[in-house]
């Protein structure tokens, strides 16, 4: 009898109505009522949190934290976890810089001089660097078996530890021209020629969050990395590289990272050894759990850890606006954390019996 | 059902009567956001209601009613010690001329997050803005950005190097080259030549590198064979503290003294040398409880107060008058002092709790 209820419904559904319900089964759905809930609030409670620099101030905040946790979609989908991410995401600038500055003007004191070759080289070098960190991560989780956990946790150390070497602890005023800052995600004019007056880093990190979440749902990476997660061994079983899908996820979200501290550092103009850490980590996992990404593996989405992400920022750029203080702020981001958390599931479980019906 | 309805509305009313309407709003709002936002509305709730929100406040002191103005910290480490005195200054000089002062920037010295809030400051268009500048490229444009749309903008505790940021109004601090100078003086007067360690929590930082400069321009210039070594220890004080024991471990048999530039690496200096009863001399910056106890107790000959309450009190103060006065009270440089703590001088900041020192919250007079 429900199911011939639901066909007539279905059958004789007005456009609003099929779209709600396409929206309703879609897993970002909850994370998305959060966030508009959330930035409805904070515009009643200020209205110069929807003011034009807010808004460009709010994207640029949260654009490199995305794009870490789009790379950390990936991986928790198949089952794996990078906390080093955010080393990395120090640890890009911090080569494009080593790669490009001249030996003659290296940091005083710093472990490497730099090699004074193109900007545009700095860039792919600082790439493959993180492309290789990423590498070393995988195998190291994958061959020698030890779990991510560890091998990132690790990883995060020695990271830091090099960052603080190789710039010997100091932090770089960028010497790069304008032009290449404005195009990496510069700080530009208040009135920047892109859209909106926003930065290129947050049309970068769009693109790429765009194209990954693409690669997720319409490729046979993406199949495979879901099943990987998914089931472990039916996957093996069925012909799938398992391993070359961790290791490849691995790759990936190192070298988003990395690409993600190259734009930031650009915005803000300067490299510093201590740049991210933990804190750009832990809101990136934050950010993708939120969005309905699940930490056992199997299910997730990119698009979910932008919207997990933007209520991440939401949040910290509205208590920034209240001028809540700052003995208070992790209190409530705390709470904040969990109880969007709490939503989520309940509209989750909500929407699963509506679906039952 | 209805019933409810009736008696929510009846509740609301009440509440609206007995508390004015800011309240009921304030109220409703958090109904519209939902649990996971109550909290931070009810605290902003809290703020508003602790003091009157009538727009036009009476002036305070002798001045004439102007508009409750709000002045925005933006700090590096909100939540550091350190700095809680300066929020008691900022607290007590809102006080006194009926302004309000909000508390916000990054705990760990993330220069993104300091950022995003500074910018935010601005877009919620604070009354004017006091900042830590501890990078000097990054708040060159946010910092014109603001001064642009009006907002008056003083570094305070931090600089952006010794010769300043040359966008913010004025600098509220210790000169912190010439602070350092005068360290490396008085390590030149305590040791005679050999390997010195001077500590630092996070090199380039410019709240503390340009103290470690002077102090190796001073000891160099002194003549003496003192061999400055200049080492990292990291921002968190637990890491401090290891980073110096190692140090001290490593290097202990050439070692002729061991000095730090910030307030967490001193009292970890003062740390290592009561655990190995070490006999070379020791000093820093700042009045850390553990570091006063050390001086006290002979293992650091001094340390050096730069009086954080004064760090948020004359910003409240200088940003005020300029608004008041509509300009014409441009913000000055104002240095907030250089005095060394020794043991002749350490006990009155040892038993005296006061909120000038940020050993306790009261307000009371006298002191002692």
């Amino acid at each position: 009898m429900a199911v011939a209820e639901a066909t007539t419904r279905d059958g004789g559904a007005s456009f609003g109505w099929r779209l709600l319900r396409w929206f309703v089964r879609r897993r970002e759905a909850s994370v998305l009522i959060i966030a508009v809930g959330l930035f409805v609030y904070f515009w009643i409670a200020n209205s110069a949190f929807v003011d034009r620099a807010d808004i460009k101030n709010m994207t640029e905040y949260g654009a490199p934290i995305a794009l870490i946790a789009a790379g950390e979609v990936m991986l928790l989908i198949c089952g794996e976890i990078d906390l080093s991410l955010g080393q990395l995401y120090a640890f890009g600038p911090i080569i494009m810089y080593l790669t490009s500055n001249s030996s003659g003007e290296a940091v005083p004191g710093a472990t490497v001089a730099g090699l004074g070759l193109p900007i545009w080289v700095g860039v792919i070098f600082a790439l493959l660097a993180c492309a290789g960190i990423g590498l070393a991560t995988g195998v190291i989780t994958t061959v020698f078996r030890v779990p991510s956990f560890i091998t990132t946790l690790g990883m995060l150390f020695f990271l830091n530890g090099l960052n603080l070497r190789l710039l010997s602890g100091e932090q770089i005023v960028l010497p790069f021209s304008q032009t290449f800052q404005n195009i990496l995600g510069g700080y530009g004019a208040p009135n920047g020629p892109f859209p909106f007056y926003l930065n290129s880093e947050v049309y970068w990190a769009l693109f790429l969050i765009l194209l990954v979440q693409f690669i997720l749902s319409y490729t046979r990476w993406g199949l495979h990395t879901v099943a990987t997660g998914g089931n472990l061994i039916g996957a093996a079983e069925s012909g799938v590289n398992v391993r070359k899908v961790k290791i490849g996820n691995f790759v990936l979200a190192a070298t988003l990272a990395g690409f993600a501290g190259m734009m930031d550092s650009e915005r803000i103009n300067s490299i510093q050894p201590l740049q991210g850490g933990t804190d750009i980590m832990f809101l990136a996992v934050a950010g993708a759990v939120i969005g309905g990404t699940s930490l056992m593996g199997g299910s997730g989405t990119v698009i979910g850890g932008l919207l997990g992400v933007s209520v991440l920022v939401i949040l910290r750029t509205g208590f920034n606006i209240l001028g809540v203080n700052a003995y208070n702020f992790d209190l409530i981001t705390g709470v904040a954390i969990v109880g969007a958390m709490v939503l989520n599931v309940q509209i989750q479980r909500l929407k699963n019996i509506g679906k039952l019906q | 059902m209805e019933h409810d309805e009736v008696n929510e509305e009846l509740a609301e009313q009440r509440l609206e009567k007995a508390l004015g309407y800011d309240r009921a709003s304030l109220l409703k709002r958090i109904a519209v956001g939902g649990a996971a936002v109550s909290l931070p509305a009810f605290l902003a709730a809290q703020d508003a209601l602790a003091a009157p929100a009538r727009p036009e406040a009476g002036g305070g002191g002798n001045y004439p009613s102007h508009p409750k103005w709000k002045f925005a910290f933006i700090n590096h480490v909100t939540t550091n010690p350190f700095f809680v005195p300066t929020q008691y200054g900022a607290q007590d000089a809102c006080a006194l001329v009926n302004c309000t002062y909000s508390w916000s920037g990054s705990e760990n010295a993330i220069l993104s997050q300091q950022l995003s809030a500074f910018n935010a400051a601005v877009a919620a268009h604070a009354a004017g803005i006091a900042v830590t500048v501890t990078a000097q490229g990054p708040f060159e444009k946010p910092i014109n950005n603001a001064i642009r749309h009006g907002i008056p903008v003083v570094a305070y505790n931090a600089d952006g190097g010794r010769t300043g940021a040359h966008t913010r109004m004025a600098y509220i601090g210790q000169a912190l080259y010439d602070s350092g100078f005068a360290m490396g003086q008085r390590i030149a007067g305590l040791v005679s030549k050999g390997d010195v360690a001077l500590f630092i929590a996070t090199p380039g930082a410019l709240n503390i590198q340009p103290r470690i400069d002077g102090a190796i321009a001073a000891i160099k210039a002194s003549g003496k064979g003192i061999n400055p070594k200049s080492v990292t220890t990291g921002p968190q004080v637990p890491a401090e503290l290891n980073a110096i024991d190692a140090y001290y471990l490593a290097h202990k048999s050439k070692l002729k003294g061991m000095f730090a530039v910030d307030a967490g690496s001193t009292q970890g200096v003062g740390q290592v040398i009561a655990k190995y009863s070490a006999k070379i001399p020791g000093g820093g910056f700042d009045l850390l409880t553990p570091t006063l106890q050390s001086i006290q107790a002979g293992h650091l000959k001094f340390t050096i107060d730069q009086q954080p309450y004064l760090q948020g009190f004359y910003p409240v103060i200088q940003l005020f008058l300029y608004k008041l006065s509509g300009g014409l009270m441009f913000p000055s440089d104002t240095n907030t002092g250089l005095l060394f703590v020794t043991k002749a001088n350490v006990k009155p900041y040892l038993t005296t709790k006061s909120r000038y020192e940020g050993s306790s919250s009261k307000q009371k007079y006298p002191v002692s």
